[in-house]
């Protein structure tokens, strides 16, 4: 070969080195990128007041008095929209009208029979009433504009008016009076529809503000409380302002978004002021304030994760690591000691291999299913799933790495080592023990780090032996028989089968980067270990 | 040297210490309860296991979804208390069970109508029955066929394991065999995510699974919603279950918590979710 073309080979060469540590990295960026970032944001972000409420109620943490003058605060920049809603009600749910009427009628007979009055007088009394009352009652369940004025202005001009001054009738007067008024401001012909986007109305509010002040406690924790975080707030307030509405007038394509400003809907009524009032004071209105969630790790879930931390998945995934390490390390080594120093090298050896490599290649599902139907259904190592069933599952899972790791390790050791303690006069175990095995622990290390960030992060061998959506965090001795939440089971579980999928994602990417921050500490932790170890060995030698 | 290394293993410990040692490390286990099965009973499920464990934090409830036929399974291998299931025990599940000594009892906490979901940009508002089973059995390809756009339907559909999947079976295919060209996702979740992200898919979902990112059509030119289903005119709607093995012992927390939807306070959850109270409370 020429010496250009060698240096040609040698350039490209390099410059294909150089390139594909360029997709490397750039392919970390990409994947690890957006999970720190948008995993931080369950951990720093802005908290309404909402937040401090829920966070107040729930967990009981915050200071009392200040909580009480945000919510203060709030509630009286939000009185206006409050307001406005009900006066807007009373021309559309005429219930309450209807319902204050006949208590006041009911008033009146009472009040007129206590009367010392001749019956005839009396009589007439009672007829007059009756007939102004079923007037209004009329007058609320109708729609005509026009009907409804005329019978409204009947009833004012009555001429017996006067003679109810000063009785319980003079409270319907008033009645008919406000209600004339409101009748000016809304079209009554649109009642149902009014209707119907009211309640849409009223439904968005509560979820950007949380109930109103006269609805009763909601029972679940997600409707008790408005919007916890600003961010989601903002998307809330656009629901609130806007519709979604599909425009599918180009019958050749699929229709196309169109946000239609919810202040058309309620034009020239008192609600339509409501939503300019609500874009320019929303930051009264839930008060957002950064804040630092680290509790998001010790906090336990509530409502399935829609509030609080992770507590018991991080502490389940640090049960199954911890609990399949247990088991593998020693079944392992023992193996690969085994393997290594003592199997005589014959077909059932080699097949023995053979097997323990095609069982790194099985596919983890596998393991899931094998570990339900022997650890747990023949077996019966707990009665239901449990910590110990996944964590054995999971050792069997990562048996062959740890195995393949220890074997490798344990032949880098040179011979001379062992040569040398056996003519010291050490027996076979002695000089496996003490010799060869402090000198191939670096490389066992480097297993046992690679099998452990492989069973906090697997999914598939837990789903049927361990994981499970919702439960509390295990104490020691209750992973032999229940099962746990499990960080990488719970973020599938959430990113897929939860209802609220959307409403979550910050507690999705929060769990994924800690699991991922997870792996990189235990990782880390043993990164130094094992330095540490292969120091001292080098130092002796 | 040596301390570093100590330091290190310290470091591992404490981190453990901090999750160990934080609940008092005194005390008996708590007792369990273990709910597995449907996913569509699973919100129920994990809203009244919170519930419940708020008011009584003795008891540890968890609470998994594995779909309904994993959950007669758990219940017949006797490995859960509660199995929660979209569809009745078949006739198999129930031979298999009472052959292991174990009775299931239903105890029906919610009924639910099963939503035949479409992008909310498609045009199609109101669909019959025989629509919807023409393109589930891949007779119907396309959507302007049944009055959309010209566009290849995506089909959805749940995997076999599911209730729901053996409730649409049996309302809507009448046992026909749907469509090679389906593709089967996991759980009521998963499917509306995948109508959501593609314009031309159908799918089916629990009531509960509705929100504003999917649109349900009428079925029959019925909408889906409470009335219409709890008053039996929409044609697609199931009962949903709680089996246990048989009837629990009064007074035991199981018998408490799977007759939670009795009360007042159950069916309020229930109807929070999306659900639809057996009674009117």
């Amino acid at each position: 070969m020429k010496l250009q073309t060698r240096k040609l080979l040698d350039k490209s060469f390099t410059g294909l080195n150089l390139f594909s540590a360029f997709l490397l990295i750039s392919a970390l960026i990409i994947v690890l990128g957006p999970i720190f970032f948008k995993g931080i944001g369950a951990f720093v972000f802005k908290g309404t007041v909402e937040y401090r409420r829920m966070i107040f109620d729930q967990f009981g943490r915050g200071n009392k008095e200040k909580i009480f003058k945000e919510i203060a605060y709030s509630q009286k920049a939000r009185k206006f929209i409050y307001d406005n809603i009900s006066d807007f009600e009373k021309g559309i749910i005429v219930k309450s009208y209807i319902k204050e009427t006949k208590k006041i009628y009911k008033e009146y007979k009472e009040y007129l029979s206590s009367l010392e009055l001749p019956n005839p007088h009396k009589n007439e009394l009672r007829r007059k009433s009756r007939s102004l009352y079923s007037l209004f009652i009329k007058a609320l369940e109708s729609t005509d504009k026009e009907k409804v004025e005329n019978i409204l202005n009947q009833i004012l001009s009555d001429p017996y008016r006067k003679r109810f001054d000063s009785t319980p009738m003079t409270k319907m007067f008033h009645l008919v009076t406000r209600y004339s008024e409101i009748v000016n401001q809304v079209d009554l012909s649109n009642r149902e529809v009014y209707l119907e986007n009211l309640i849409d109305l009223k439904d968005q509010l509560r979820t950007l503000l949380g109930p109103f002040p006269k609805d009763p406690k909601p029972i679940l924790p997600r409707n008790q409380y408005g919007q916890t975080r600003w961010d989601r707030s903002l998307v809330k307030l656009n629901d609130v302002l806007f519709i979604e509405k599909y425009d599918y007038s180009d019958s050749s394509e699929m229709g196309q978004i169109v946000q239609y400003p919810r202040s058309e809907i309620f034009k020239g009524t008192t609600v339509e002021h409501i939503f300019s009032y609500l874009e320019d004071n929303r930051e009264s209105i839930l008060l957002p304030k950064t804040v630092f969630y680290w509790r998001f790790f010790t906090d336990v879930p509530l409502d399935s994760n829609i509030f609080g931390g992770i507590k018991p998945a991080i502490l389940g995934t640090f049960y199954l690591t911890f609990g399949a390490l247990l088991f593998s390390i020693p079944l392992g080594i023992i193996a690969a000691i085994y393997l290594t120093e003592f199997a005589k090298e014959n077909w059932l050896i080699q097949l023995i291999r053979t097997c323990i490599g095609t069982l790194a290649g099985v596919p983890s599902i596998v393991f899931g299913l094998f570990g339900l139907a022997f650890f747990i259904n023949t077996i019966h190592v707990s009665s239901s799933k449990s910590v110990l069933a996944g964590s054995m599952t999971l050792a069997i899972l990562v048996l062959p790495t740890v195995i393949r790791a220890s074997e490798e390790a344990i032949r880098t050791v040179p011979h001379t080592y062992k040569e040398a303690s056996l003519s010291l006069g050490a027996s076979r175990w002695r000089a496996v023990l003490t010799v060869i095995l402090p000198a191939a622990l670096p490389g066992i290390l480097t297993g046992i780090i690679i099998s452990m960030g492989r069973a906090a992060g697997e999914t598939a061998p837990i789903i049927f032996t361990a994981a499970v959506s919702v439960g509390q965090p295990l104490k020691l001795w209750e992973t032999l028989s229940q099962a746990t939440p499990a960080l990488s089971w719970n973020i599938y579980n959430l990113c897929t089968e939860h209802e609220a999928v959307d409403e979550i994602r910050h507690v999705q990417y929060g769990m994924v980067l800690t699991l991922v921050l997870l792996v990189l500490l235990i990782n880390i932790i043993a990164i130094i270990l094992r330095a540490r170890i292969n120091k001292r060995l080098i130092g002796r030698t | 040297m040596k301390t570093i290394t100590i330091l290190a293993v310290f470091t591992v410990l404490c981190c453990l210490g901090i999750f160990l040692v934080n609940p008092a490390l005194a005390g008996n286990p708590r007792s369990k309860i273990v709910v597995d099965g449907s996913t569509t009973v699973g919100p129920i499920a994990k809203s009244f296991a919170e519930y419940y464990m708020r008011m009584n934090p003795v008891v540890n409830i968890t609470v998994s979804e594995s779909g309904s036929g994993n959950g007669a399974k758990s219940l017949i291998n006797g490995t859960c208390d509660v199995a929660n299931m979209s569809r009745f025990m078949k006739e198999k599940e129930f031979k298999a069970a009472v052959d292991k000594g174990i009775f299931p009892v239903a105890h029906v906490v919610a009924v639910d109508g099963i939503a035949i979901i479409v992008h909310p940009s498609n045009r199609v508002k109101s669909l019959t029955i025989e629509q919807v089973r023409d393109i589930y059995l891949g007779k119907t390809k396309n959507w302007n066929k049944v009055g959309g756009t010209n566009k290849r339907i995506v089909i959805i559909s749940r995997d076999t394991n599911s209730g729901t999947y053996e409730t649409f079976e049996k309302l809507v295919m009448k046992k026909q065999k749907i469509t090679q060209n389906a593709e089967y996702v996991g759980s009521n979740g998963a499917i509306r995510t995948r109508v959501q992200s593609t314009k031309a898919a159908i799918g089916y979902v629990g009531l509960g699974f509705i929100d504003k990112s999917v649109k349900a059509v009428k079925i029959d030119n019925i909408y889906p919603d409470n009335n219409s289903v709890s008053s039996g005119k929409y044609p697609i709607a199931r009962p949903l279950f709680m089996f246990t093995n048989g009837y629990p012992k009064l007074g035991t927390h199981l018998h408490a918590f799977v007759t939670l939807y009795l009360s007042e306070k159950g069916q309020e959850i229930i109807e929070s979710i999306g659900f639809i109270p057996i009674t009117k409370y």
